[in-house]
């Protein structure tokens, strides 16, 4: 159990964003799924995925972000969901902590950002 | 005595880059991101953004031919065009995509054609300027980790 890798789920519809990210989270002992829309989220974890971490986009074609956030809160989804967008509109904002995200990181994401976040749920590997 | 000649052509280039705004931090996370298992991981990101770049503006192109325009189509792509240059520092596209995205929003499409010529202007400049600093680097050879003094 201590040496499992610990799974991360980026719902994220731009393909350079995903590249990016995808290595931001191998650096830091994370392995990744990447779903391109809020739908392909939903659908995996009905598929009986589960993770622990979830970064999700705000807008992506299909299912967006806030409700992608609020169908895998209803499907009993207990990871940390951290919303991500370059929006920073307070609006949008609460929006997704409605949805039921954790938090809500300004795109695009960084090094330092995801040791945060990391650090906060506990999911930094150890030394 | 060569090899740091360019080096600091290298350098200078970069800076450069970063004082007149092509570039923001975002391309010192990427760069950072390069190692031994990724060696070339900046120049990979940075080709893989202009090819799909390149589509994203195909397609504007051809959207914005249409009559009616169709302003979310347009939004959407945009949207795309905004979050890759977004993801490899590319700031002055990214503005210029935000003003087109302003644009959309007010449906307004002489303002999105004229600001897309922008975004276009923008894409080319960079390109050449980043497909200059590639051919330097790669006369350079492996180069050590970035330092954000741009030495």
């Amino acid at each position: 159990m201590a040496n499992s890798m610990l799974l991360a789920l980026l719902v994220e519809d731009n393909a350079i964003a995903r590249v990016v990210v995808s290595k931001l989270m191998v650096e830091q002992g994370m392995a990744l799924e990447e779903a391109e829309n809020g739908k392909a989220a939903v659908e995996s974890v009905k598929g009986g995925k589960s993770y622990d971490l979830i970064l999700m986009d705000r807008e992506m074609p299909v299912m967006d972000g806030h409700e992608a956030t609020k169908q895998l809160r209803l499907l009993g989804v207990k990871a940390p969901i951290v919303a991500l967008s370059a929006d920073t509109q307070q609006c949008h904002k609460d929006l997704f902590l409605q949805a039921g995200a954790d938090e809500f990181i300004e795109k695009p994401l960084t090094k330092d950002k995801l040791a945060q976040i990391l650090t906060k749920y506990g999911l930094r590997r150890g030394p | 005595m060569e090899y740091s000649s360019l080096h600091r052509q290298l350098a200078t280039m970069k800076k450069s880059f970063f004082d007149q705004g092509f570039l923001d931090e975002q391309f010192f996370q990427i760069e950072e991101l390069q190692d031994d298992v990724s060696p070339n991981f900046v120049e990979e990101v940075v080709t893989l953004f202009f090819k799909d770049s390149l589509r994203l503006m195909g397609n504007i192109d051809h959207a914005l031919e249409k009559f009616p325009q169709d302003f979310d189509r347009l939004d959407s792509l945009i949207h795309q065009l905004k979050g890759s240059a977004s993801s490899i520092g590319a700031a002055k596209m990214k503005n210029e995509c935000t003003v087109f995205r302003d644009f959309c929003d007010k449906e307004n499409q002489e303002g999105c054609i004229r600001s897309f010529q922008k975004v276009k202007k923008e894409h080319a400049c960079l390109r050449q300027k980043l497909e200059n600093y590639f051919q330097l680097l790669r006369q350079v050879g492996p180069v050590a980790k970035a330092t954000r003094s741009g030495n």
